[in-house]
């Protein structure tokens, strides 16, 4: 029975989609989008465990839900509601709404549907919706730069794409019997010929999604160019679909040390190249976005290290950091609107919650992330990965200290006082689950002990970093002026050379094509096409 | 069509929208036909079998095509009507009656190439799509367009000369042309591989592969949108399907792997050239001219990938699906042009911005058979591409996975450069030069949502397409 709220997650934002068509109710779809994801969070709470298979008409999708992927939907079912809140606020008496409406609701479908796919069919169906149809939030203003950021962002998705539809054909290939399923055509990687193929694929697919560096490239862009409620369900819920894929792909049963070590290198660099870059940046929804490059690196880390042991405990673990991660950097993106909408008069009412969030992130001691970093410590280990894993912490703190900073420069409303009530209770309450709702699923699925997470060794551990990171930032404050500026999606602007040798290739190809499409070389060409031809079959009898 | 000519445009509309509704019927009735048997249906015509008398028989790839062209060209028809119909108490004009003309002829010519079993007629067939096809290029009468047409004609012409030396040659070694006798007759000689040479590559030049895509760019770019339409999305088809019908039912087993393998790797250079051309175009109907030439190196892949073993059930259905997609999202995406050309005066894709805001239904309809183009989820074209790719990997040619990719993501690329500018906010709204009907935009829409609905499709062989192949059977049981 519960089985049937799976499809009803599906189902009600579809069905809002199909209402969009009439011109009367698409009027009142604004004030309606809190409700589209809370059927998927009746589904997480209720459903887990469940699995739905629609018939054969439908594609024959089959939708389950396990802990971690329950875990997910739920707090990514969260996030949408407090940003379908706030995105009604945001979309009153704006032209052009209706479309911001449809693609926001095109991309909750993908972003709450890949949590639930069973099968490769629905997964690459689902994950390619929340791929492209976010391209429609961020190319939404229709500047010239949102237009640019679009582009770039959409161009890595269809890539990454390319990837998975590459990889899930050589999955499907080598699964015994006819089966679709992920759990089945996964069980059959570890053995197959087609073994490393498949890894990279998955890992460049995926990476591309989660921003793995060099693929993180589109992540500032976008988020920069997105409207805040839009880059809130991006950088929270949308990324996700990432993490999601790598918890259901990757063998993590079976140790592959090679791989594993890959995504440990990769994911590390990502950690730290995020802070580094994102502290020359000024716009603090550009800063946000390289804190996620960096936040999802070491959960790449943490994912490398769960595959190089052959650790499936990894993906409870993994899951649990990235729900506190789709809160609150959600929430934090919210901050960045309301702030901006705010003049300096009782500022402090919505900074000092901004604060304590944005610590979060870097393990602040009794609040959610510091329950995620006690999560992943496990396999983190405690050696070389482990202490650069903790360090990184330290380069959290540096980079949201850089981010308050900045988004306090934001606050420039004339009359001083706070944003509108409207705008500010959709943060409150995505404020408050922020806080709130990582401790609950600690304790509820035994993630760890409560008295460990209070220990004064625990404690300790937290703190350190985060002072030290408060240091360094203390020091940037100082030393500010002489970083070097660097754009918003760093080595794009490498891509400069690369994109002049492909206008010249294409050129050239362009003449080759004028060339061919003269009469006497489309004539030689006929012929020689005959012979040829003629030739090659008389050849394969002799 | 007869009755057209006498009758005279005034009732051409009417006429066609008879004879469309009985076609479909009929596609309807031989699809139930053949799926419900399980078996070919086969006709003599006059009652006489051959070799004596000439056979009309629909296998399910006959099903399938013929199902196909009624609907497109349903489409066709009902977007054209506004435009080719003759005003109440105006003179009639040559355009509606040339193109209600045409439009019918290239429809039978299609049939007769989908349910033939004889190489003569299919050549009867052939030339009467070309003079079909021809002067549709030139309906406005304009001197481009004449010289696009005439070129179209000398080199379709050129290939047809190929063909009919072929088939010469095969009556002169074997004394029938019948499908069925042939292959029962044919063996591993010169003068086979010889008329199999020329008439591959006089049909090849026909389907316009590059590099024998000259004509193709300007005749479908320069015809008006229906036409473009109906050129693209079937025309060059026709040819195609012929070339299958001799590879593999002629003489099926005889070609060699290596002329496989050189269909292909002209099909994966007409994706990648077609492609990046498309790219490069900076207008519309060309860019979508030069897409056809990029989609029609998918269908080449059907030989290599089918060619080793009796039934590759995987690459036929993803081959064949390409086709039929290509058909309604191209379609769509001419006629889509053909809206927003009407509407604006000209089809200069810089100067596209803001039209997404002027005519959402059209630019959604672009995008859904650019989707379809692009190979994404849910969409015939992702389907088709999925199964190439299976089958790629399962024949382990794992080249042309790549092309398969590759042309993808260069498709992603000219269907954004549209698109993009299309959603983009203009500082004043786009003033259009003349009122959008909103038939002609639900046609449109309703074609590339079939593109789209093929998508769910399941992903796996379909057994319509087994009935009637050679060696399946046999391989049932």
């Amino acid at each position: 029975m519960t089985g049937l709220l799976l499809g009803a997650a599906l189902g009600v934002p579809l069905a809002m989609l199909v209402a969009s068509l009439s011109p009367d109710l698409r009027a009142r779809l604004p004030s309606l989008l809190v409700f589209a994801p809370v059927p998927a969070l009746l589904a997480a709470l209720l459903a887990s465990g469940d699995t739905l298979a629609l018939p054969q008409a439908l594609l024959s999708i089959r939708l389950a839900l396990d802990v971690p992927s329950a875990m997910l939907l739920g707090v990514a079912a969260l996030l949408w509601i407090a940003g379908g809140q706030y995105a009604a606020a945001w979309l009153r008496g704006r032209p052009g709404g209706n479309r911001f409406v449809v693609w926001w609701l095109l991309t909750l479908t993908g972003s709450l549907g890949v949590f639930m796919a069973a099968d490769l069919v629905s997964f690459y169906l689902l994950f390619s919706l929340v791929s492209l149809a976010a391209y429609g939030l961020i190319a939404d203003d229709g500047s010239a730069r949102s237009q640019r950021a679009a582009l770039i962002y959409v161009g890595l998705a269809v890539l990454g794409e390319a990837f998975l539809l590459m990889a899930f054909v050589l999955l499907a290939q080598d699964a015994a019997g006819n089966t679709l399923l992920i759990r089945d055509v996964v069980a059959a990687l570890p053995t197959s010929h087609a073994r490393d193929a498949i890894m990279a694929l998955l890992m460049l697919g995926f990476g591309v999604k989660i921003g793995l560096v060099p693929l993180h490239v589109w992540m500032p862009l976008s988020y920069r160019a997105a409207p805040i409620p839009a880059a809130a369900v991006m950088s929270g819920a949308a990324v996700k679909a990432g993490i999601i894929g790598l918890i259901r792909f990757l063998p993590l049963g079976a140790a592959s040390p090679g791989w594993g070590g890959a995504l440990v290198v990769a994911g590390l660099l990502g950690a730290y190249y995020g802070v580094g870059v994102g502290v020359t940046q000024s716009n603090p929804k550009t800063v946000l976005a390289y804190s996620s490059v960096s936040q999802m690196g070491l959960l790449a880390a943490v994912f490398g290290m769960g595959l190089a042991a052959g650790d499936p405990g990894v993906a409870l673990v993994a899951a649990f950091y990235a729900a506190h991660h789709i809160l609150v950097k959600g929430t934090l993106f919210l901050s960045v609107g309301i702030i901006q909408a705010s003049g300096r008069r009782r500022l402090w009412l919505l900074l000092v919650p901004t604060a304590i969030l944005a610590l979060s992130l870097a393990g602040l001691p009794f609040t959610g992330g510091a329950l995620a970093k006690i999560a992943v410590k496990t396999p983190l280990g405690s050696g070389l990965i482990g202490a650069l894993a903790t360090l990184s912490a330290a380069g959290s703190t540096l980079l949201m200290v850089h981010f308050l900073r900045r988004v306090i420069r934001t606050a420039i409303r004339p009359g001083g006082d706070i944003a509108a009530a409207r705008f500010v209770l959709p943060w409150l309450a995505a404020t408050v689950a922020a806080v709130a709702v990582p401790w609950a699923l600690y304790v509820v699925l035994g993630i760890g002990s409560v008295a460990y997470a209070l220990s004064p060794a625990a404690l300790w551990g937290a703190t350190w970093p985060i002072a030290l990171g408060l240091a360094l930032a203390a020091a940037l404050a100082r030393w500010e002026t002489r970083l070097p500026q660097v754009p918003p999606g760093d080595v794009i602007a490498l891509t400069g050379g690369a994109g002049r040798l492909a206008s010249a290739a294409s050129l050239w190809m362009e003449q080759v094509d004028a060339t061919l499409r003269r009469w006497p070389v489309a004539g030689v060409s006929l012929l020689t096409l005959a012979v040829v031809l003629a030739v090659a079959m008389l050849a394969g009898h002799w | 069509m007869l009755l057209l000519l006498m009758l005279g445009a005034r009732y051409a509309e009417r006429i066609a929208a008879v004879a469309l509704v009985l076609g479909a019927g009929i596609a309807v009735a031989i699809l139930a036909g053949v799926w419900q048997s399980g078996a070919p249906l086969v006709t003599y015509l006059g009652g006489w079998a051959p070799p004596l008398g000439i056979a009309l028989r629909a296998d399910g790839l006959s099903a399938v095509m013929v199902a196909t062209t009624v609907i497109v060209i349903g489409a066709i028809a009902l977007y054209a009507g506004r435009a080719f119909s003759v005003p109440d108490g105006q003179d009639e004009t040559r355009a509606p009656l040339v193109f209600w003309t045409l439009l019918m002829g290239v429809w039978g010519a299609l049939n007769a190439v989908w349910l033939g079993n004889d190489l003569f007629n299919f050549y009867v067939a052939l030339e009467l799509l070309t003079f079909g096809a021809v002067p549709l290029v030139s309906l406005d009468g304009s001197a481009g367009t004449l010289a696009a047409a005439l070129r179209y004609l000398l080199f379709a012409l050129v290939g047809s000369a190929l063909y009919l030396l072929g088939v010469a040659l095969f009556y002169g070694a074997y004394g029938t042309l019948d499908i069925g006798l042939l292959a029962g007759l044919v063996r591993a000689e010169p003068v086979i591989f010889v008329a199999a040479g020329l008439m591959i590559a006089g049909l090849v030049a026909k389907t316009a592969l590059f590099p024998l895509h000259l004509w193709l760019p300007p005749a479908h770019a320069g015809a008006p949108a229906a036409a473009s339409a109906l050129l693209s999305a079937l025309v060059v088809k026709g040819s195609f399907f012929l070339i299958v019908r001799l590879w593999f039912d002629v003489m099926p087993g005889l070609p060699s792997m290596a002329a496989a393998q050189v269909l292909g790797a002209l099909g994966a250079a007409a994706i990648v050239f077609g492609s990046v051309l498309a790219l490069r175009q900076a207008r519309l109907k060309l860019m979508i001219a030069y897409s056809t030439v990029a989609q029609i190196g998918y269908l080449f892949f059907l030989f290599p990938l089918a060619t080793g073993q009796v039934w590759n059930g995987i690459a036929w259905t993803g081959g064949m699906l390409q086709l039929v997609a290509h058909a309604f999202a191209k379609a769509a995406m001419f006629m889509a042009a053909g809206l927003i050309g009407e509407a604006l005066g000209h089809d200069r894709i810089a100067n596209l911005g803001g039209i997404g805001r002027a005519m959402p239904m059209t630019v959604f309809a672009f995008g859904l058979g650019g989707m379809s183009l692009m190979g994404l989820p849910p969409s015939g074209g992702f389907l088709a591409k999925a199964m190439l790719l299976t089958a790629a990997i399962g024949e382990g040619q794992w080249w042309w996975a790549v092309v398969i990719l590759s042309g993808g993501l260069l498709a992603a690329g000219y269907v954004f450069r549209v698109i993009a500018p299309a959603m983009a906010t203009q500082a004043a709204p786009l003033a259009l030069r003349a009122a959008v009907s909103r038939r002609r935009e639900g046609v449109v829409l309703v074609l590339a949502i079939c593109a789209l609905l093929l998508g769910f499709l399941p992903l796996r062989p379909s057994p319509l397409l087994e009935i009637g192949r050679p060696g399946v059977a046999a391989l049932a049981r």
